[in-house]
């Protein structure tokens, strides 16, 4: 398999390069990144985020042929050569793949992505109705890869104003949450002229999504709740 | 990081309605042509005169220059910088649709005298 692979090392490289690697497929190597970590073997100056290796902690988001995705859960058979990889677009880049989260964090942690309800609880925890659980399918599964994020014109203009979509999608989740109290301010804090409403419905974000999420469509839940709330 | 502003909820259903009403006016400005087609220009001016025409065609613009706001105030948000030039871009489309609007409004009166 033909790779050519993005490089930058800010102590030794003056300007960004591609590296082209070609590597003998073995049996073992179903998902790119099983081939990533085997050309590690042969240059370890690669660097590359990865934990879990099976899409659960969005450690190995890069871009793949144009595209964001997993690396661990990009399956090789059918993939263009040579596969070209770089870092999630739109970050800036600590070393070859690796990129730096800070900013992407920053706008997660914004939307204050924890239950807030001041109410004693009735019991030993606070229930929900089957109906008003099944309203979080779809919202609490993101893993915070930023594959979504990334790929998102209006965050690349933006990237200190807009949430962008994985910020929005847990936004989302809180604000449909039955046993959340805060859903007036979380409205009141994304009703600016940048938090919420930089989004252009480009809808990169639900394309690329490794998870199958969608959150072009919780933004869209979030305005309409804007929409229906008393005023 | 947080930081409030304006809403833009209001400019979001600003544009979203402006363009309702736009569509709704030209479908039914249209329908009305093949119907009943003016067949001078005197008729046609006759029919612009009229108090419910003028007030459809006074709505539609005004729809039109909040729908144009809205968008040129997106680009500008989006793409110009250093962001402190973003306010006299802003002031300056403004009083330029400030402008055409007032056209619009000396068109529509001389119409009707």
């Amino acid at each position: 398999m033909r790779l050519s692979i993005f490089r930058f090392d800010p102590d030794r490289d003056e300007r960004p390069y591609m590296q082209d690697f070609e590597i003998e497929l073995a049996p073992t190597d179903r998902m790119l990144l099983d081939v990533i970590l085997r050309i590690r073997t042969l240059d370890d100056s690669l660097a590359v985020r990865k934990s879990c290796r099976e899409g659960v902690c969005g450690s190995d988001a890069m871009n793949i042929n144009g595209r964001n995705g997993l690396a661990c859960v990009t399956p090789v058979a059918g993939l263009a050569e040579p596969v070209v990889l770089r870092p999630l677009p739109g970050f800036p880049v600590i070393r070859d793949l690796v990129v730096d989260m800070t900013r992407f964090f920053a706008q997660y942690d914004s939307i204050k992505p924890y239950l807030q309800n001041d109410e004693p609880p009735t019991g030993k925890e606070r229930l929900q109705s089957p109906r008003d659980r099944a309203r979080l399918d779809g919202l609490y599964e993101c893993i915070l890869c930023a594959c979504c994020t990334s790929q998102c014109p209006s965050y690349w203009w933006n990237p200190e104003k807009f949430v962008g979509p994985a910020g929005l999608l847990q936004a989302c989740r809180f604000i449909v949450d039955s046993r959340d109290r805060a859903t007036a301010q979380r409205l009141d804090d994304l009703d600016d002229a940048y938090r919420l409403f930089r989004c252009r419905t480009i809808m990169n974000c639900t394309e690329v999504c490794p998870k199958g999420l969608a959150p072009s469509r919780a933004i869209e839940a979030i305005r309409s709740a804007m929409t229906r709330r008393p005023r | 990081m947080v930081k409030r502003g304006p809403s833009g909820w209001l400019a979001w259903i600003v544009q979203r309605a402006s363009a309702l009403y736009m569509l709704a006016f030209l479908v039914a400005g249209l329908l009305w042509f093949l119907v009943d087609p003016p067949g001078s220009h005197p008729a046609w001016r006759a029919r612009m005169a009229g108090a419910g025409t003028g007030i459809a065609t006074a709505a539609f613009f005004a729809a039109l220059l909040a729908h144009a706001w809205v968008g040129l105030r997106d680009v500008v948000l989006d793409y110009v910088r250093p962001r402190s030039l973003c306010g006299p871009v802003l002031a300056g489309l403004g009083l330029g649709l400030v402008a055409v609007a007032a056209w619009v409004l000396r068109i529509l009166v001389t119409v009707r005298t």
